[in-house]
């Protein structure tokens, strides 16, 4: 199940807050890990960026193509979202801790996801 | 440097949080400010019991007896080397002798971009009488400037990871304060995408972050990735190598977490 995926991705690094399946070209979360709280505002919010940064409609943010990868580091948290390799409207929104290992954690982000999304 | 200077320097040192250890040997030198030798000088101005201070500075390490904000004197060097100095204690009686060594600290490291300092059990050096000469004094006689004004958060950042950027353009309200690589492609994003993308960004995250580091995995046609740090007015605006994304996001958290 998708939120047992989400649950482990969760559990495996410590001071992740949270953790969302969404679809971009609807820019709606679908499912989230078990233990998030967030309200659906912060839910919606976080989609939005997530269309944002990775460009909805093939728009670029910034530069001159989509990223599959994008994050924002600010002094109280880490928030990172991945697109999967199969379907590009597939995303990872994820909130994590300001000291989390951002490389390792965006790795396991991008396996998490194409696991998902490929169905497996 | 006087004791109120030097408490205050050791005090923001201690809140810096940014301290790098790199084999085992804490980073004091990286190429971004002072030199080599101020670096040393600092160490034994920190250093009130008598220790053996270890600096490593490419393939050379220099052994140096410190103690009451003392340099008594260089222990020993490697790789080996036959120098009158080395085994000998300082002293201001013999000014060609405090020349000597500093000749041979700046042969030895004065061209280094990185240098680490452990921190060990001193070896038997001199006799108890003798005290060397203390950091402050070295300073003088070597004409040398130990104090470092901490540089704002943005710029340590770009300073310390301006290997690992392609190209740089440091904006701060309108006017570029520094640029690297070629720039012309963050001109172009400078031109026509960063107000719109921060005006639609600061929608979504409902107001305005003070520091903010985005990166998007390659976003330049040629693979390149594109980051965007933000520091209050300052903007930067970095393309880099997606391999170098940890490095980064690394030193952004130990600056500004």
């Amino acid at each position: 199940m998708v939120v047992d995926e989400l649950d482990a991705l969760r559990d495996k690094f410590k001071g992740c807050t949270a953790i969302a399946f969404a679809d971009l070209s609807t820019q709606m979360i679908l499912v989230t890990d078990s233990s998030s709280n967030l309200r659906r505002e912060a839910l919606d919010a976080l989609c939005a960026e997530a269309a944002l940064l990775l460009g909805a409609k093939g728009k670029p943010a910034l530069a001159e193509k989509p990223s599959d990868l994008a994050t924002v580091t600010s002094p109280t948290e880490l928030r990172v979202f991945v697109r999967a390799a199969t379907d590009p409207n597939d995303v990872l929104c994820c909130i994590c801790g300001p000291s989390t290992d951002a490389a390792a954690f965006v790795a396991n982000a991008g396996e998490c996801l194409d696991r998902i999304s490929s169905g497996d | 440097m006087s004791d109120l200077n030097a408490l205050t320097r050791k005090l923001a040192a201690l809140t810096a949080g940014d301290t790098v250890f790199e084999a085992s040997g804490r980073v004091i030198f990286d190429g971004s400010d002072s030199a080599p030798v101020a670096a040393i000088l600092r160490e034994v101005d920190d250093t009130i019991l008598e220790r053996t201070l270890s600096f490593t500075a490419g393939k050379a390490t220099i052994n140096i007896i410190a103690a009451g904000r003392r340099m008594r004197g260089i222990e020993s060097v490697s790789p080996h080397r036959d120098d009158p100095m080395i085994g000998q204690m300082l002293s201001r009686e013999e000014p060609e002798g405090i020349q000597a060594v500093f000749d041979l600290l700046q042969d030895l490291c004065g061209d280094a971009q990185k240098m680490t300092v452990r921190s060990l059990a001193p070896e038997p050096f001199g006799n108890g009488g003798e005290r060397g000469i203390s950091a402050l004094g070295l300073s003088d006689l070597w004409n040398i400037e130990t104090e470092v004004v901490p540089k704002p958060p943005l710029e340590q950042f770009l300073t310390k990871n301006a290997s690992v950027f392609s190209s740089l353009l440091h904006v701060r309200k309108g006017e570029v304060l520094s640029t690297s690589g070629d720039i012309a492609a963050l001109q172009k994003i400078w031109s026509t995408q960063v107000q719109a993308f921060r005006e639609a960004h600061n929608k979504t995250v409902k107001g305005e972050v003070d520091a903010q580091l985005i990166c998007l995995d390659g976003a330049f046609d040629d693979g390149t990735s594109a980051a965007m740090a933000l520091y209050e007015k300052d903007i930067a605006l970095i393309a880099y190598e997606a391999e170098h994304f940890g490095t980064m996001q690394s030193s952004w958290q130990r600056i500004f977490a």
